[in-house]
């Protein structure tokens, strides 16, 4: 359908001031219903008139308030932050290790089991740490990367997430199989809080999954290897008594030392 | 000008992706074109600070993106939609950019009006609350645009937007990046020559990592008019012409050095 004419910039004017003769502006009104090019041309000239600030005030106050009736909260944000392995498949795999170390504490003793749930617990943060950040564990990754918060920032954010949930489950799990030998129920924080950090540490090198790999490998080697008989002997050496707890406490404070000067690292992908 | 980027490589394993790269951007929206495997996403992933060059220096609003410290405030004004946008599918859409004004720092009491803003923008304000994995392919790619935006950027890079648009929302997608073009300095790579002639104001051609055609789409246009290259559309063959052109610079080249 081809128009016969538009509205021009003068018509639009004398139609803003209120100037144009009574059946011209019928007709633009009638023009302008069906057209838009006019129609922005038209409210173009009517925001420039002295209604154009009242008008914006309106709608400046009309937006304030639609928009704070849908506030962000606070907690939501904390709960993306946290990360894909708080929500995902590492949460159901913590439930099932704690579980587990249960039914095992009812068929064949505590000692055994606890001795059992100390040598995985260090394991199971720094798979969720491996699970919570980087090109393979978050989709939005290559996003992240390109924003001043995705780096250190987000994988500390993500690990506190991991340590919130797993550090109290782990230890209650714990402490609900009786000790009768076995190292005391939080005797694995330590450790685990050093595996975990030294993943940190490392992953700007090696990657996430590799360093985690790493870590977590070299922790279970060392406490079930050579021989599976003896991990309650082996447990005790590595976790009871002030010397070892101190020395993992030294060993989180130096990986602790070792990501603070490798931040900067987390600036780059891989 | 708030991109300076002079003697850029970036190199994958073996192949070149980037050679010696001499380019300047400033205000406007600014197209880059080019075969597939061009090097159009590896320059984009250098401009969003993502993808790291083998060599040369990347100036970026001014300052050196080589340096950790000022990297970190280039990143703050920047706005990035990847080739491949990744989302999380449970995320209502409004959640979801909420979240990326977080990771670039907006300040907290500005996030929810920031949101609302941008996905006016795009025109998915009545989907905000609609969850991410309802959303169809243009409606996600909308999203994408809507995160890029949402702290007012002042280096906008969009790694192929259109993709999944339909004519109508790439009708209103280009007025979109005429309005940011006036204030920010847009970068968009795309297949579609159609998209750089309507909407921006000044043309880069990439062929094998190397910088093949700079100009206007008028001035790609006229290329067009006077060649007798492939296309429906003059620009089109101006695409095509400007390319043949400089293939055929690069063989006289080669000829040289032998």
């Amino acid at each position: 359908m081809s128009r016969q004419w538009h509205t021009s910039e003068a018509q639009a004017a004398r139609y803003a001031a209120g100037s144009l003769p009574e059946p011209d502006a019928w007709s633009l009104e009638r023009h302008l219903e069906s057209c838009a090019d006019c129609a922005s041309r038209v409210s173009a000239a009517v925001r420039a008139t002295a209604a154009g600030a009242v008008l914006a005030d309106v709608r400046a106050a009309v937006l304030a308030s639609a928009v704070r009736e849908v506030p962000v909260s606070r907690f939501a944000r904390l709960l993306w932050a946290a990360g894909p392995a708080v929500r995902g498949a590492w949460s159901a795999a913590l439930l099932v290790v704690a579980g587990a170390a249960l039914l095992l504490g009812q068929f064949r003793g505590a000692p055994e089991a606890r001795t059992l749930l100390l040598a995985l617990a260090p394991v199971v943060p720094v798979a969720g740490v491996a699970l919570s950040y980087g090109p393979h564990a978050d989709p939005l990754h290559e996003l992240a990367a390109s924003t001043p918060g995705g780096g250190l920032r987000l994988a500390l954010t993500r690990t506190a997430g991991v340590l919130a949930v797993s550090l109290p489950v782990l230890t209650l799990t714990g402490l609900l199989l009786p000790a009768s030998g076995a190292p005391a129920a939080a005797a694995w924080l330590l450790p685990g809080l050093a595996l975990t950090l030294a993943t940190l540490a490392l992953a700007p090198l090696t990657g996430f999954r590799t360093a985690s790999a790493v870590t977590a490998c070299g922790w279970l080697c060392a406490v079930l290897a050579p021989s599976p008989d003896e991990i309650g002997a082996r447990l005790a050496r590595c976790l009871d008594g002030a010397p070892a707890q101190s020395a993992w406490g030294a060993a989180v404070a130096l990986s602790a030392l070792l990501l603070a000067a490798r931040r900067t690292a987390y600036d780059r992908t891989h | 000008m708030s991109v300076r980027v002079t003697g850029l490589c970036v190199r994958h394993r073996r192949t070149v992706a980037l050679d010696s790269v001499d380019l300047e951007l400033g205000a406007g929206v600014h197209g880059l074109l080019g075969p597939n495997g061009a090097g159009k996403t590896s320059l984009i992933r250098v401009l969003a600070t993502v993808g790291r060059p083998s060599a040369g220096r990347v100036e970026l609003l001014g300052r050196n993106s080589d340096s950790p410290r000022e990297r970190s405030g280039i990143r703050g004004r920047l706005g990035y939609l990847p080739q491949e946008f990744g989302f999380y599918p449970a995320f209502t859409v409004r959640e979801f950019v909420a979240y990326v004004a977080w990771l670039k720092e907006v300040p907290a009491d500005r996030v929810p009006a920031a949101v609302e803003r941008a996905l006016r923008r795009v025109g998915l304000a009545d989907r905000a609350d609609a969850k991410m994995r309802t959303l169809s392919g243009g409606m996600i790619r909308r999203v994408g645009i809507a995160q890029a935006v949402v702290n007012d950027p002042s280096l906008l890079l969009l790694d192929e937007p259109t993709a999944g648009l339909d004519p109508e929302q790439r009708v209103e997608f280009r007025e979109l990046l005429r309005e940011l073009g006036t204030s920010a300095t847009v970068v968009v790579s795309t297949h579609l020559v159609e998209d750089v002639a309507a909407a921006c104001t000044e043309v880069t051609l990439l062929d094998e990592g190397r910088i093949a055609y700079r100009g206007t789409p008028a001035a790609l246009t006229r290329l067009g008019e006077t060649s007798d290259g492939p296309g429906d559309h003059p620009i089109e063959r101006g695409y095509t012409a400007a390319l043949r052109a400089h293939r055929a610079r690069g063989v006289t080249d080669a000829r040289e050095t032998v």
